[in-house]
């Protein structure tokens, strides 16, 4: 299914929330991120996501440490903070509270 | 065979072809500028270039360690356009609209060039089929017919381009597939730059010189000789006719004069019932072909049939007027002009249709023209218009 063009500014402004919500669950690293991302509507890239996460993490949304991997150089792996986490707990109520009015007006 | 360059992607080492390395330095230096009030963007574009590098290194082999642009990009069409969109979305529209702008300009990043490899004389057609992405025979025979359609005045336009659109010349040229789209102020600039050069530069002018010398010598030689062989078939057409050709030709003269003009007139009718109805004396076009292309096709057929008969009114001038054929083309043209008029005070003086035709003429053309313009709409021939019309 390819939905209509006017979704896109929605699917852009949630893909922070997604974010946070991948990264609630894991230790992840953007290439993760990116693989859970991709069968879904929110599928994105490198290109989008870097400036996004130095954003959030500007914002004390998410920090990073470095790991070492087996293949190849160290990694950037995401965590959560507690901003982060309660930023997320709002998003989901404000996002129930929407689709309840959506649901109600139809009525 | 080309110039490898050995690059540093946030501490790995890749080798390059050239063009690769246009293409990534371009997408960088995108990357960079659409970042530049970012706080973060040394961070995000060392994080950017790692994974570039994790990419590249899967078309990495023991006996394979040059990257070709093919594939690098390919490693940027994986990476996506640099958006911040999402660091923006909450500010203003206006600057919430630009990165967009920049980013679509990345989706399209095509821009009109002359191409010297694999032209035939200049690289328009070249530049062309790279830009609209299809064949370059197919842009030459377009160009070809065209200026047959035009009776060369297509030429003039293909002069033009070949003086207006730039060459991909340098690898800042090259690269920049991806830049702005063409304008207006461009072509002044790029005027303007091309003027100084062709001003200063001593070894163009020489040569541009020696090249006007050897076009005047070939037109003088080219006048003459037409003018020298024009009198001779004159010559030889008056004298050896006999008066059998000259009355089988002089009965044909009207012949042909009514056949021009019959012609003229079906072609005529055909369009504008193809524009209003879409059929054609009752046969309607199949619903698969656009009506631009139908009318485009009967213009190619009114002349492929018009020509000879054309040729045919000529020769026939000489065979019957010898020196004094201007006389007999005059009573021609007068004649088929006569038959036309003819037809037309018959048509609407006798035929409803027609004269009804004229009555509404301002709703009819109306019409017609949105037809055309609809059906040139909806077979995805506009894009291409548009961007035509940004070049114009």
């Amino acid at each position: 299914m390819t939905p209509d063009p006017k979704f896109t500014p929605i699917r852009k402004g949630l893909l922070e929330f997604l974010i946070l919500q991948i990264v609630s669950a894991d230790k992840v690293y953007v290439a993760d991120m990116m693989n859970r991302l991709q069968n879904t509507d929110f599928a994105t890239q490198e290109g989008t996501l870097y400036p996004l996460l130095s954003k959030m993490r500007r914002e004390e949304l998410v920090d990073y440490e470095w790991q070492e991997s087996d293949s190849g150089p160290p990694r950037k792996y995401y965590k959560l903070t507690a901003k982060g986490k309660s930023q997320l707990a709002e998003f989901k109520d404000y996002w129930d509270y929407l689709n309840t009015t959506i649901n109600q007006l139809g009525r | 065979m080309n110039t490898v360059i050995i690059i540093n992607l946030n501490g790995n080492a890749f080798h390059l072809d050239e063009p690769a390395y246009q293409s990534l330095r371009a997408y960088l230096e995108r990357a960079q500028a659409q970042l530049k009030d970012n706080p973060d963007k040394a961070e995000i574009v060392a994080d950017l270039e790692q994974a570039i590098a994790d990419k590249c290194a899967h078309f990495l082999r023991p006996h394979k360690n040059v990257l070709s642009l093919a594939e690098i990009e390919d490693v940027l069409k994986q990476m996506g356009p640099v958006q911040t969109d999402g660091a923006q979305a909450s500010e203003s529209a206006a600057a919430h609209e630009q990165p967009q702008a920049a980013a679509s300009s990345w989706d399209t990043p095509k821009r009109l060039y002359q191409i010297r490899e694999g032209a035939m004389l200049s690289g328009v057609c070249t530049g062309i089929a790279a830009y609209f992405n299809i064949d370059v025979t197919i842009v030459r025979i377009l160009f070809v017919v065209l200026a047959l359609l035009t009776g060369g005045i297509w030429l003039l336009v293909y002069i033009a381009m070949m003086l207006v659109i730039p060459f991909a010349n340098t690898d800042e040229e090259r690269a920049a597939a991806a830049g702005a789209p063409f304008n207006a102020q461009e072509v002044i600039d790029r005027a303007k730059k091309h003027y100084g050069e062709f001003k200063n530069h001593k070894e163009w002018r020489r040569h541009w010189r020696q090249q006007r010398r050897e076009w005047r010598r070939k037109w003088h030689d080219g006048a003459y000789w037409w003018a020298h062989n024009l009198q001779r078939n004159v010559h030889q057409f008056s004298t050896p006719s006999g008066y059998g050709a000259q009355l089988v030709a002089g009965l044909l003269i009207p012949i042909l004069a009514i056949l021009s003009a019959l012609v003229f007139i079906l072609w005529i009718v055909a369009i504008v019932q193809l524009a209003t109805s879409g059929s054609i004396f009752g046969w309607a076009i199949p619903a698969s072909m656009p009506l631009w292309v139908s009318i485009l096709i009967l213009i190619f057929l009114y002349s492929a049939i018009s020509q000879p008969l054309r040729h045919a009114r000529r020769a026939i001038y000489f065979t019957t007027g010898g020196y004094n054929y201007s006389w007999f083309a005059a009573l021609d043209g007068i004649l088929a002009l006569g038959v036309l008029a003819l037809v037309c005070w018959f048509a609407y003086t006798h035929l409803p249709q027609v004269h009804q035709f004229f009555e509404h003429f301002n709703e009819n053309w109306q019409t017609m023209w949105n037809n055309i313009v609809d059906s040139f709409r909806h077979s995805g021939l506009t894009v291409a218009v548009h961007r035509l019309a940004e070049l114009v």
